[in-house]
């Protein structure tokens, strides 16, 4: 390598063709991994190995603390035949409608109606709506379980309006439980989904607006043509990220109704909880955990191959 | 750029050689001795203040020696102790809770000592009744409960009591000084309270969020239809041993019936134990039946008005509710200083000062040589209650004891039987289900 003594011969070198064992600018090279091993050893410390380590679990009948058994699969056949954990996937496909759907269809909306109509303080009510996704899951369970309280203000309200009929205590009502969490998970998730449709609309060149309005198109064409094809990389990233909540939720789920009332707010995740530190079951909590994290990857699969195949349509 | 980074050096080398030696010239001085316990009994306030004296007095008869008390919330203390225990860095001294679901685990993974030798060493034997040490006894292996070595030891006595609301009584009607004495009067007081009130106010207040109100109030419906000693048996696993028995199923459906007629609070589902208390103590409902170790907050709101009694028996005569002894204290396997632990929790349960102090929070002294202070006639009828109870061999113990998941069984079951979800002989069969499940894992 003496040619890398003057500033010349690195532009004769260049000039020079490549030799074949030197890689081409902009080809990977080994030192790529000295940049990446930072954020490498945190992920495979801290998300792979206790991934690992819980599927390891799985195959074990164990208390957490004495000698543990080698069980083979047979945690995962009795989850199979677990009434209480299929109800609390059906629980979830609750929630997902209400952490995931809604706020998706919500956040197109008020999109649709910003790109419009665009509103002055427009930055402030972006902040404010995408607030709720900076609080604490425990401290939106304490403000939602006092707005849901028998004498909060919610039933206030109704029965100020001569509604008192409809008024009950939310969390406590078999019926009214789930859609409860489930509303609260909406006014979580609505502000992400809005503040990333929002930058969208942004990418989509202006010219296909003006395209459609020469041609006549109306708000609801105009949306349908132009401002939903073009989201559809933003639509897809909201709705995967909004499942993968909806499924883990623990935290609004634990600090509001706790899985009741008579198990109508039991979730996975709050099952695997009651599973390894409530009923000494560790194995069978790592199972439970195990499938939760296949059907998360599952879902987030079909999502995003689903939007895919209607992108290359 | 080379002489800032060797200053840098230095300081900060000064820094860390400074600060190491002020760390070991203040660890020469002053070489104490820190012990940490852990207790869930700050139930508003419950015990706390009193451990909280109690320990300090410790400190000042032992220098050198520091009480940490940590307290949590029921719930996280005994879902995360076992572990904490088990790294070794966990509490010395800690309360569990009786039955399957904590102590067994810990005897079991031997995380805990017997304590055996502080018994003889501080005749702790003649604090309880035989029959009580029951609920403190495991063999070593974790699977037989009621029997083995002695494991634990209690602070206070608990008991599930009927509180009334006097003044309420007496607008419409009632003599608060003549309280029914068996359970069928005291069933049909509810009926014709019922009746008098109007709707929107329930007769008994009660607070089930956290899923063992219901736990707790059953006590005295289950004691005037089946025989304590089989419902104690059931707990302990004793073969043979069932849930949906006759008289449980009738009780369960008298419970039901309660609830049909419109007994309760509409949101008893959504409010919780303490706070259900302290809405009793602001005046609704006639009857708060709940757990005695409250007993400060009702004061607190009621004054002078509240009354309290042990709910009353069925035909056969016998006082029974639910109740026993408060979380037993067991010191950890893994402390540095077990004779300690020890004589700190001699301190906490047998000094006449700990008993004292313990009066003065209207919490029961679990030691029965205790007497409660003449002149308060409100702190006499709590503690009254609790002795006809445990007298009459009538205290039911805490029926989610029988096995791990329990606990969340009955939360679940009587949430579907008190909302007509189930039926009393359903939510029988799904008990003693869970029951049997966990029986076979004994055998």
């Amino acid at each position: 390598m003496a040619e890398r003594q003057s500033a010349g011969a690195g532009l004769l070198r260049r000039l020079r063709p490549r030799r074949r064992d030197e890689p081409a600018p902009g080809d990977p090279r080994n030192i790529g991994w000295l940049y990446v091993l930072p954020g490498l050893a945190f992920y495979v410390l801290f998300t792979l190995a206790p991934l690992v380590h819980t599927v390891y679990y799985s195959l074990f009948s164990w208390d957490g603390l004495t000698a543990k058994t080698y069980v083979g699969l047979s945690n995962y056949s009795s989850a199979f035949v677990d009434s209480a954990l299929r109800s609390s996937f059906v629980h979830s496909a609750v929630l997902i409608a209400f952490y995931a759907v809604i706020p998706v269809i919500l956040g197109l909306l008020l999109t649709a109606a910003l790109t419009r109509h665009p509103v002055r303080g427009f930055r402030f009510f972006r902040t404010a709506l995408f607030l709720p996704q900076l609080i604490a899951g425990v401290v939106i369970a304490q403000a939602w379980t006092w707005i849901y309280d028998d004498n909060g203000p919610l039933n206030w309200a109704l029965r100020e309006v001569g509604l008192g009929s409809l008024a009950r205590p939310w969390l406590g009502d078999f019926s009214w439980a789930l859609p409860a969490i489930g509303t609260i998970g909406t006014w979580v998730t609505y502000g992400l989904c809005m503040v990333l449709f929002v930058s969208g609309v942004q990418k989509i060149p202006s010219t296909l607006y003006d395209a459609a309005r020469v041609d006549g198109a109306g708000a609801v064409r105009e949306f349908l043509a132009v401002t939903l094809p073009g989201l559809r990389g933003e639509v897809l990233v909201a709705l995967v990220l909004t499942t993968i909540n909806a499924l883990r939720s623990f935290d609004i789920v634990y600090n509001t109704a706790a899985g009741g009332p008579g198990g109508t707010t039991l979730v996975p995740s709050m099952y695997m909880y009651q599973n390894a530190f409530l009923y000494n079951k560790v194995g069978y909590a790592a199972a439970v955990a195990t499938i939760l994290a296949v059907t998360i990857f599952v879902l987030a699969a079909i999502v995003l191959r689903v939007g895919d195949r209607s992108e290359r349509a | 750029m080379k002489r800032r980074l060797a200053v840098g050096l230095a300081v900060a080398l000064g820094v860390l050689t400074a600060g190491v030696g002020v760390a070991t010239s203040y660890g020469a001085k002053t070489a104490t001795t820190t012990l940490t316990m852990w207790s869930y009994d700050n139930q508003d306030p419950g015990l706390e203040p009193v451990l909280k004296q109690l320990s300090k007095q410790f400190e000042q008869s032992h220098p050198g020696v520091k009480i940490n008390l940590v307290f949590k919330d029921f719930n996280s203390l005994v879902g995360t102790v076992p572990r904490a225990l088990a790294s070794g860095s966990g509490p010395d001294v800690t309360e569990g809770n009786q039955g399957y679901q904590t102590d067994a685990q810990l005897v079991k993974a031997k995380l805990i000592l017997p304590l055996d030798k502080y018994i003889k060493k501080y005749h702790w034997d003649r604090l309880y009744s035989q029959s009580t040490w029951g609920m403190f006894r495991w063999t070593p292996d974790g699977k037989s409960f009621g029997k083995g070595p002695i494991w634990g030891l209690a602070q206070t006595g608990q008991n599930v009591v009927v509180f009334y609301n006097k003044a309420k009584l007496r607008s419409l009607g009632f003599d608060p000084d003549t309280m029914p004495t068996t359970f069928a009067g005291f069933d049909k007081l509810l009926g014709q309270l019922r009746a008098k009130l109007p709707k929107s106010q329930p007769v008994i207040e009660e607070g089930n969020k956290e899923g063992y109100g219901f736990i707790h109030l059953f006590g005295g419906i289950w004691g005037a239809y089946e025989k304590p000693a089989s419902v104690r048996n059931w707990i302990y696993h004793v073969p043979g041993s069932r849930y949906d028995t006759p008289g449980t199923i009738k009780a369960l459906a008298k419970l039901q019936s309660w609830a049909k007629s419109g007994y309760f609070n509409s949101d008893y589902n959504a409010v919780g134990y303490d706070v259900s208390a302290g809405l009793f103590a602001k005046g609704k409902g006639v009857f708060w039946i709940g757990g005695d170790w409250d007993s400060t907050i009702i004061k607190t709101g009621l004054g002078k008005d509240v009354g309290a009694m042990a709910s009353p028996p069925g035909p056969r005569g016998v006082w029974s509710s639910i109740g026993g002894l408060s979380g037993p204290w067991h010191i950890s396997s893994k402390t540095k200083y077990a004779d300690l632990g020890a004589e700190w929790l001699n301190y906490v349960i047998t000094s006449t000062q700990a008993k004292k102090l313990m009066f003065g929070q209207q919490q029961l002294p679990a030691d029965g040589s205790a007497k409660a202070p003449a002149n308060n006639p409100y702190l006499t009828a709590v503690y009254k209650a609790f002795k006809t109870v445990a007298d009459d061999n009538g205290l039911l113990l805490y029926t989610d004891w029988a096995s791990p998941s329990m606990y969340t069984t009955l939360q679940n079951q009587y949430q579907q039987l008190l909302a007509g979800r189930t039926s009393a002989a359903g939510m029988a069969k799904a008990v003693q289900t869970d029951w049997d499940k966990f029986d076979k894992t004994l055998r």
